[in-house]
């Protein structure tokens, strides 16, 4: 319920005019206190992966945006060993941090949810 | 007794009748014959057949996209929603037309004529559907028919003697570059109102043609498929194979539309026999151990490809079962006496008319036709098998044979004889 795929405000605060003026600067400043963009990640490359639904939803990725999730991987994890953020023009500006796996992941337990729904399924005889 | 002799007339008049009239319902043809069955089905015929395809394996791609998630319910929600109704659904893939059916009971007629347009109307062609389902099926089915080595046969014998159009494979090569987005693109190009026809079974025309008409409504309206005639080539061609019986394939081709010569001449030389443990009276029944000759006859709506696939466990039984088989081929060219013509009319005619008893061959009658609109019935088969005589039928015979033969060997390709060597 809680944590990234869980409920959300944001769309209600997108549809804003008013409200998104207001938060958008309290977003951005939150996201880069975060730390995340220092190190060349994308929000959605922090997502924990280690399930089937992410698993098959990273599995729908194209070959590229595959590609670049892992060098993104690989250079954080190279900058943590040496306990240093990437330098300033690494990092990943605020345009580029796109939702790019969040989609998929929402597509594939849109179809769990409903593979569920079939499996249990009564029939009734009108 | 009256009460018989009304059924016997009322019969008679259903044969005399034509199977079906095609309608044309907001642009889209739609046949549909009822004789009461207690199934009913209905297909889907879209002119997008392997001829038609733009780039290799694009059409088979198609054909197993189908029933894929479109617009109104998802992959999985076709398959199980048509569970519970007790349907079956498949699609099938020839040169010409690609099929989609379902197979159901006859009060479930609007769901799965909605399952059958909805695809044809709204296919979402999702790229992880394409890459989860599609391409393992489209791989699968390929590296089966590379393993028989008749249908490869049959496969390579297209390519020679037509080259493109009709000569384009059924199936996708081994290593493709096949895209979603050539199917997307493939599948935006056929499904148009004027490249469709619906041929039901089991199922009122005017029932089927108001369900049709709703559910095209707003499908994109566009003129038939056309690719330039097909023309004959002919030439012979050896591929390795492993395991399988060694196979050999004498094929000859015509173009125009299909004749009744060549029907007559393949129920001439079939070697099935009329009774069971008999050895047929075929000129190429006594044949060495362990062999078979089969002859092949495949019309198409603007050529023919008629052919003898000789198959055997060794290679010398094959060498002698095909000169056999090119022998009887020669001889009938030769003059055929007219018993003889006389009884491979009536297998011919039973072969036609016992095509229309199935199902698929039913599809296949009315499908053939209904593209061109005109008057669907047996009859006119079965006349023009009744009127040929013993000189047309070995002048076809004859003109058959002075084209350059289509000759595709497979198995131990050192081994099996080539053409010459049996007499072509």
């Amino acid at each position: 319920m809680f944590g990234p795929l869980g409920l959300s405000l944001a769309p209600y605060v997108r549809s804003s005019r008013t409200l998104s003026k207001w938060l958008t600067p309290v977003a951005t400043w939150y996201a880069n206190s975060m730390g995340y963009r220092k190190y060349g990640f994308k929000y959605d490359d922090l997502l924990c992966e280690e399930n089937d639904t992410v698993q098959r939803a990273l599995g729908r990725l194209t070959t590229q945006e595959g590609y670049d999730r892992a060098y993104r991987l690989k250079r954080a994890s190279q900058a943590s060993v040496l306990h240093a953020p990437l330098s300033k023009d690494q990092w990943t500006p605020v345009s580029e941090d796109v939702r790019y796996l969040e989609p998929h992941i929402s597509e594939v337990m849109k179809e769990e949810a409903e593979r569920q729904n079939w499996d249990n399924l009564v029939v009734e005889r009108k | 007794m009256l009460a018989a002799r009304a059924s016997t007339a009322r019969n008679a008049q259903r044969i005399a009748r034509s199977f079906a009239t095609v309608v044309d319902s907001t642009g889209v043809k739609v046949a549909a014959v009822d004789y009461n069955q207690p199934t009913a089905s209905v297909t889907v015929l879209v002119k997008a057949g392997s001829r038609f395809e733009p780039k290799e394996g694009v059409a088979n791609a198609l054909k197993n996209f189908a029933f894929k998630s479109t617009k109104t319910r998802s992959a999985i929600g076709t398959v199980r929603e048509s569970e519970l109704y007790g349907g079956v659904l498949y699609s099938t893939l020839g040169r010409e037309h690609l099929a989609l059916t379902a197979e159901f009971l006859r009060a479930d007629a609007p769901y799965f004529v909605d399952v059958l347009t909805s695809f044809v109307t709204s296919a979402k062609f999702t790229r992880h559907e394409f890459e989860e389902y599609v391409a393992p099926l489209v791989a699968s089915e390929a590296e089966a028919a590379a393993h028989d080595p008749a249908t490869r046969a049959i496969d390579a014998a297209h390519q020679l003697a037509f080259r493109s159009g009709l000569g384009s494979s059924l199936f996708a090569p081994a290593h493709n570059d096949i895209t979603v987005a050539d199917i997307k693109s493939y599948a935006s190009a056929a499904f148009t109102k004027g490249n469709i026809a619906v041929v039901g079974t089991g199922i009122d025309q005017a029932t089927l043609a108001s369900l049709v008409e709703k559910a095209f409504a707003k499908a994109a309206a566009g003129s038939a498929a056309s690719t330039p005639a097909s023309k004959y080539f002919g030439g012979e061609t050896r591929l390795e194979s492993h395991g399988g019986p060694q196979t050999v394939f004498i094929g000859f081709g015509t173009t125009g539309a299909p004749s009744a010569e060549l029907a007559a001449l393949s129920a001439h030389l079939s070697t099935t026999p009329s009774v069971k443990w008999s050895q047929g009276l075929s000129p190429i029944a006594s044949l060495p151990k362990g062999t078979s000759v089969q002859p092949v006859y495949l019309p198409y709506s603007d050529a023919t490809l008629f052919g003898l696939l000789v198959q055997g466990t060794t290679t010398a039984g094959v060498k002698e079962a095909g000169q056999a088989a090119v022998a009887a081929l020669k001889a009938a060219a030769k003059g055929i006496k007219a018993e003889e013509l006389k009884s491979a009319i009536s297998k011919a005619k039973f072969a036609a008319a016992s095509a229309v008893d199935t199902r698929e061959g039913l599809v296949n009658a009315l499908g053939s036709k209904a593209f061109s609109g005109s008057e669907i019935s047996l009859e006119s088969t079965l006349s023009s098998l009744d009127n040929l005589g013993v000189d047309a039928f070995s002048k076809a015979a004859a003109s058959l044979l002075s084209a350059k033969p289509t000759y595709v060997a497979i198995g131990d390709s050192h081994a099996l004889p080539y053409a010459d060597e049996l007499g072509l």
